[in-house]
Order: C-alpha cells, then structure tokens, then sequence
C-alpha cells in the first residue's frame, strides 16, 4: 500500500523517573482514563499523526520505560532518534541538576545531529516550584536548545512542544536535502529517497527498521 | 425450554444487529468506510479504507475493570479491523509486552485495550470493531 505520510520521526523523551515523561507521551487530552489494566502493564510507545506545512507527519514517541532510575540508558535506546526531549520537573531540582548528565549521556550515545529540546513539566504546580523558568531558559540557552515549561496535567504546552521539536528536525532534514542538491522542489519527503549518501547512517537505518 | 427458545433467538437477533453493523462500516472490500474514533475522546485512530475487516477470535481485558484484584475481565471477540502496518495508524498507543502481545489504546485518553499486536507477527495490528466510533 502506498505510504499515507511524508515523514517518519522517532522520538525519545528522557529525564530523570517521576518527572511526568509518561504523561507527555503526548497526551493532550485532560481527562486521561485511568484504565486499570493498561496502567498496570505500561505504555511502550505512541503514533501520533501530525500536519507541518502540509505534509503528514509520523511521529513514534518512546518513554524510557523506567531504565533511567538503573541508568542504563544505552546506544540500543538512542539507536535512529532525531528527535529527545529532556524533561525534568520544575517541583524537583534533582531533576533539574540532572539535565546536564542526561545531555551528556546523548553526547555519548545518540547520534551527534540529533534535536534536543528541554522541558520544564509539571509548571501548573506553583506553589511548589524549585526551579524558576529563568533558570530553565538560562540552562538552555546555555546548550543551544530550545527550551518550555509544560503540564501534561494542565495540557500546556505538550503539544505545541512536540510540533516544535518535529518542525526543527524537518528544517534539519530538509535542509540537507536541499544541500545534497538530489530533491529540488521537495517532493514527498525523506522517505522516497534513494541515494542520500551524506545522510548520517543511523537516521536512515531507522527507518528501514520500522 | 421457552427460556432456551428465547435466549436462543435473542443470540439470533444479536448475530443479525452484528452483521448488519459489519455491513455498514465497511465496503465491498472489506475496508473501513469512515474514520474510526477513539469511543471515549475525540482522538482519530484509523483513516478511510486503511483497515480490512478480519474474523478471529481473541481475549481481550475489559477497559473496564471493576477492581485491580485478578483474575482479569474481559471478553473474547471476534470482529476486528486489520492492518498490516503500524505506521497506518493516525494515533495509538501500545502497551509494554505481555506474553508476547502488545495492547493497544487510544492514544490521547488511553483508554483500552481497543486492540492487540502479538510481537511474532510484525504485519498484523488488531483493532476491535466493538471498541472504537466509526464515522
């Protein structure tokens, strides 16, 4: 059958245990349903479909599945992501403290162009907040990422941060296209494209993957 | 025995509505008609003519558990949309695996399980017609 999207992004989130990553797993609705049964097994991944300048987007988002509290988060995780989000909680400054070993582990794990993008969940919470926006921006800033305070709770935020992160990433892909001179006029997206020799090995191994 | 008589003709009458609901979501082709809808958000599970209608039966938990306590609830079904690709899904979650199958939920509200994906078959994702919105 033939391809009903343009663009396949695998996506991670990643942060420290309890900071709200399984709720950004891209909920946007507020009244989750609290089902006994899949609550008790765990959320693997999501697909969610979503429309940048017109082209269907793909996006498989993954949680950590709990191996950050071992941290054990390996190369096999990373393995084709182009897309993390780093989480921590605005209520937690452990969390906060913690972004910067999670960025060096990507350093060390996942594939060097990969986006990142920070988030500051739980910002509802006020009157329990350890972590000013300032100094969430300042961090970011500090990394060259783009940087939001979020609620899953709430819904703020969590989807305007996730076509954020899919919008950098397609810029970053097809700027490179365009580079490689091989799509002029862009057709279809990555995903027709034979021959893309610049490309970096483990994006594309991805998609074969899925 | 006119209890069996009517309980008798009560499943008859059950297996009629059923396969005159089958008749109207999907076509000659056995594909979906319409969009299919998460039944509790308004969450897009399945785009037009993306899934084929598949007899095989199938326990699947309730999405309604009355307490935590086991053994699980649930119901063995028998109608249910197939697709051969993950990637044709316009949204759905997938449950970490148990005894090699995947459940599978809305991915907004996450209620479910709607459906199911055993990790030995890579081309069959399993949605049941019973729990999801067609149109």
């Amino acid at each position: 059958m033939a391809k009903t999207y343009d663009y396949l992004f695998k996506l991670l989130l990643i942060g420290d245990s309890a900071v709200g990553k399984t709720c950004i797993l891209f909920r946007f609705s507020e009244d989750a349903f609290n089902s006994t049964f899949i609550s008790t097994i765990g959320i693997d991944f999501k697909i969610r479909t979503i429309e940048l300048d017109g082209k269907k987007i793909k996006l498989q988002i993954w949680d950590t599945a709990g191996q950050e509290r071992f941290r054990t988060i390996t190369t096999a995780y990373y393995r084709g992501a182009m897309g993390i989000m780093l989480v921590y909680d605005i209520t937690n400054e452990k969390s906060f403290d913690n972004i910067r070993t999670w960025i060096r582990n990507i350093e060390e794990h996942a594939s060097k162009d990969v986006e990142k993008m920070m988030l500051g969940n739980k910002c509802d919470l006020t009157d329990r907040r350890q972590v000013s926006k300032d100094r969430g921006e300042q961090l970011a800033i500090e990394h060259g990422i783009k940087f939001m305070e979020t609620s899953a709770k709430a819904s703020i935020n969590v989807e305007e941060a996730f076509f954020t992160l899919a919008r950098d990433i397609k810029s970053k892909m097809d700027r490179k296209i365009d580079s490689s001179g091989q799509v002029s006029g862009k057709q279809g997206g990555g995903y027709q494209l034979k021959n893309e020799n610049s490309q970096k090995k483990s994006f594309w191994k991805s998609c074969t993957l899925l | 025995m006119a209890e069996q008589e009517s309980s008798k003709s009560l499943h008859t009458n059950q297996n009629r509505e059923q396969s005159s609901k089958l008749e109207n979501i999907s076509d000659v082709g056995g594909k979906n008609k319409t969009k299919i809808y998460c039944q509790r958000c308004p969450s897009l599970v399945l785009s037009p003519r993306q899934a084929t209608l598949v007899q095989k039966e199938f326990f699947l938990p309730n999405m309604y558990q009355k307490n935590e306590c086991t053994p699980i609830e649930g119901v063995t079904l028998v109608d249910f949309w197939h697709v051969s690709d993950m990637l044709t899904f316009d949204n759905v979650g997938f449950s970490k695996t148990v005894d090699n199958i995947k459940y599978l939920m809305c991915a907004d509200c996450e209620v479910g399980p709607i459906g199911w994906h055993s990790v030995h078959d890579k081309k069959s994702y399993y949605v049941a017609v019973d729990r999801v919105k067609h149109g």
